[in-house]
């Protein structure tokens, strides 16, 4: 394998990227959020078809269709949300579609169990090989993703995100037996968010922001600094964690206060603090938690650990019900899987946060209904046809807009949303911020996920960066600055950027 | 020893455990009402053998969709269309009740591929796409035999209840084919194939394997067990109907779950083995109890209403009892998290 050279327009996830990788060769492929580098890797596990562009193996083109297209040109992927089948046992998920051959077209499964069993060694994997894969923990299926993968003996290894769900002494094993593959000249491909990582174990790094790749840089020849910049166009200005806590304190009453709050595998250990009136954001790159702690303060699911006190008094809400009951609410960005009903009214739509509320056999007119919804829509300018037509027939801005005048109608102490303007339009996006910025001047809390830096820095008070579960840094007042922002978000706190630069020169 | 508690460890784990528990449960209360003599006597395996035969074939067809990730819930109207067929071809073209057990085949096979088109090709729901395929079935069986009828020479079906070498009954050939059969595949690589594609289809994709021709050999597999069980149940019943075994189709579904499969790539042939044997031997033994107390009980009478309804509600028992078993694999599954959480540090050492 020479190169592979990959450009493919039209799609608003990759525009024109390419990727080199020679034998012999680790090459980090890196990229903040929504940066194309998952689709990349898809496209070469033949799970996701490019809609242009060309692949290039050995100097002359292929087409990748399907898994079994990347298996056949000696392509193996470890995925990051694994590829393992949960209810077939490791040795099975292992072999799968690599069967060692038999007598009479069986499976030659004394050789294949000894073949496995070497493997499992290797990778330290301490484990019955006919175990079901679903009651494996999930690092040690992590570890099994990357054994199926190695086991293939591919000439070109894909790794995404495998280390996310490992301990530090796992992932040490796992690069003990990467370099061994490089040694023996497999070209691999690694793709994380941990950006130490990369100078242990990379040589080369391609960096992609926005779909393009806009660096090919050798790992021995940049700082983290440099690379942090091309991932995210800002430099990184490292902060140290709870900086900003100490610098809020104009009196303001505390509305939320989480402490030491834990789920696992996600969340392990976050602390915040709303106060009245109050935008807070909640920042990082994607799969740092942010989703699963703001369904943990609404009840969807239990935390672990840690106290949740709401307006002066510790809450253990069982449902979002509860939840909403205490005056709170929640407006997630995936309209369609858990905020919208499409097929019914615009009014009732709307109208759904409060019908939640009121006793389940109250009485209720249709002109009640109306009437309500008619003041949310003129209020928010939300552009429908008629308040009768079905919600699905709004654009995708004036939806998540009727999903936010719902809960915004119902005047909640605490609202919560989790990136509520992802896929939305600039000007309805613009037209949120204000209605979300009037509702705080009027005294509501506001908790504020949003996979978008810009949007953060310009709507929140203060910003709380995740990074793998834990607060990365505090930003407010005058430390909110993209470039601190940014280096929160890659986990660039003082300590640890200090311990990253260590292991560059080592 | 030390192999064999591994090996049992192993299949206490395994989801035919339940099944077989159940099994095991519903043949020992049997002893206890008809004694060991009766319940063991040639006479009595013969007939368990011989009557129930078309349901655990039908069954067993119905566990390789499952573990396909499908299903058909026309089963059990195909294996009357197998019948029609067989006997009408018989009777209108005169030739050999074999020829017609030969194009009942097809018509089985033929009634799989149209499934399969509506489930995997068309991807409707395999609920819905079957349940609708019971009424096209059935009218084409009206449509071939407009009415019960026929009869089927002596020989055959006094063959079908007869002993091989005087202990086997001939009807267990059919069972020993397709378990013989199914044990070779299951050394194949479809045999993995298939458990992937019904675990995780996007998965088994991304590996290799066409989901989509996976679940076609399945269904061809279905057929021809389907087809079996209408050869049975021809053979059994000795004559036409083109409306009987309807009802089929849902028993061998609940069979399936009550031996431990599970919607999708869970549970093996044996859990199809283990629930049909436990639906068939509960009514048998609840028969015989009530039997016991008719003779202890002087005077004591009750309609036979009585007795389906105590065997339901245990059959319902031993439905709920699948759901107890999977809620202890979940709550493996979430310690195996917590340990993870607690003592990252302590399972790093072990490796």
């Amino acid at each position: 394998m020479r190169d592979i050279d990959k450009r493919y327009d039209a799609v608003v996830a990759c525009k024109s990227a390419s990727l080199q990788v020679q034998p012999g060769e680790i090459r980090a492929l890196l990229g903040s959020n929504g940066s194309g580098k998952s689709t990349m890797v898809k496209i070469l596990a033949g799970t996701v078809k490019p809609n242009g562009g060309e692949i290039l193996m050995d100097g002359a083109p292929v087409t990748i269709n399907s898994g079994l297209d990347a298996r056949n040109l000696g392509i193996a992927t470890a995925f990051q949300d694994l590829s393992l089948i949960p209810t077939m046992t490791v040795l099975d998920n292992i072999l799968l579609g690599v069967e060692p051959k038999g007598k009479w077209g069986t499976v030659d499964r004394a050789k294949a169990g000894s073949e496995v069993e070497a493997l499992l060694e290797r990778f330290h994997i301490n484990c019955d090989p006919e175990a079901y894969v679903q009651t494996l923990m999930p690092s040690m299926q992590s570890l099994v993703e990357v054994a199926k993968a190695v086991y293939q003996k591919p000439r070109l290894l894909l790794l995404d995100e495998v280390t996310a769900a490992l301990h530090r002494d796992e992932v040490q094993l796992i690069f003990g037996v990467l370099r061994e593959l490089k040694a023996e000249g497999t070209a691999i491909i690694y793709v994380t968010h941990r950006m130490n990582e990369i100078f242990q174990i990379c040589d080369t790094a391609t960096i992609m922001r926005s779909g393009e790749t806009v660096a090919h840089v050798n790992t021995s020849e940049v700082t983290l600094d440099e690379i942090v910049y091309y991932m995210t166009g800002q430099r990184p200005e490292a902060v140290s964690p709870h900086e900003a806590e100490a610098a809020h304190g104009d009196g303001a009453d505390l509305v939320l206060d989480v402490e030491h709050i834990a789920l696992f595998p996600k969340v392990r250990d976050i602390s915040l603090k709303a106060y009245q009136g109050e935008i807070v954001g909640i920042g990082g790159l994607e799969g740092q938690g942010q989703p699963e702690f703001i369904r943990a303060v609404l009840g969807l699911t239990r935390p672990d650990d840690g106290r949740i006190i709401y307006r002066g008094e510790e809450v253990h809400f069982h449902s979002p019900a509860d939840a909403v009951m205490a005056n709170i609410g929640f407006i997630s960005g995936e309209r369609n899987r858990e905020a919208m009903f499409p097929d019914r009214s615009v009014g009732e739509n709307v109208f759904a946060g409060r019908a939640a509320k009121g006793g389940l056999f109250r009485f209720l007119t249709d002109r009640k209904v109306r009437d309500f919804a008619q003041a949310a829509v003129d209020k928010y300018s939300i552009v429908v046809g008629s308040i009768r037509n079905p919600a699905s027939s709004l654009s995708g801005g004036n939806q998540q807009k009727l999903v936010i005048a719902r809960w915004i109608a119902m005047n909640p102490t605490l609202l919560l949303l989790d990136d509520p303007t992802k896929g939305v339009d600039i000007h309805s996006r613009r037209d949120i911020h204000k209605i979300l910025r009037q509702s705080a001047d009027e005294g509501m809390t506001i908790i504020i996920s949003s996979s978008e830096n810009d949007e953060l820095l310009e709507i929140a008070d203060r910003v709380y960066l995740f990074y793998e579960g834990r607060v990365s840094g505090v930003l407010s007042g005058a430390s909110k600055t993209p470039e601190r922002l940014v280096a929160a978000m890659m986990g660039l706190t003082r300590e640890q950027n200090g311990a990253a630069k260590e292991t560059r020169q080592a | 020893m030390i192999d064999l508690k591994r090996a049992f460890a192993r299949f206490r784990r395994s989801p035919a455990f339940a099944g077989f528990t159940l099994f095991l449960f519903v043949v020992i209360l049997n002893i206890l009402v008809q004694g060991p003599g009766q319940f063991f006597g040639m006479r009595n395996i013969n007939t368990l053998f011989s009557k129930n035969m078309p349901l655990l074939l039908a069954t067993m067809a119905m566990a390789v969709l499952l573990i396909a990730g499908t299903l058909d819930i026309a089963i059990g109207i195909q294996l009357a269309l197998v019948n029609v067929v067989s006997i009408m071809v018989m009777q209108q073209w005169g030739v050999s009740l074999l020829v017609g057990f030969a194009l009942g085949m097809v018509a089985a096979l033929v009634a799989s591929a149209l499934c399969w088109l509506f489930c995997s090709v068309l991807r409707l729901p395999a609920m819905l796409a079957s349940f609708s395929l019971i009424y096209i079935v059935r009218g084409i069986n009206v449509l071939i035999m407009p009415n019960p009828q026929g009869r089927i020479a002596e020989v055959f079906y006094k063959t079908y209840d007869s002993r091989i070498l005087g202990f086997i009954p001939f009807s267990a050939v059919f069972l020993i084919l397709v378990l013989a059969i199914w044990a070779y595949l299951m050394r194949t690589k479809f045999g993995r194939s298939i458990y992937a594609v019904g675990g995780h289809p996007r998965n088994a994709f991304a590996a290799g394997i066409d989901p989509v021709k996976v679940q076609f050999q399945a269904f061809m597999i279905k057929g021809f067990i389907t087809g079996l069980a209408g050869i049975s149940l021809t053979l059994m019943t000795a004559s036409g109907n083109p409306l009987q075994a309807e009802a089929y189709g849902l028993r061998s579904l609940s069979a399936c779950i009550i031996g431990g499969l599970g919607f999708g790539g869970w549970g093996s042939m044996a859990s199809a083995v283990y629930g049909t044997g436990f639906l068939v031997l509960i009514q048998n033994a609840v028969y015989y109890f009530f039997d016991l107390l008719f003779k202890l009980i002087p005077g004591f009478t009750v309609t036979s209403y009585w007795q389906n309804l105590v065997s339901d509600i245990i059959i319902f028992l031993g439905l709920l009892m699948t759901i107890v078993t999977a809620k202890e694999q979940r709550e493996a599954l979430k310690q195996g998290f917590v340990k993870q959480f607690k003592g990252g540090d302590s399972v790093a050492k072990q490796g």
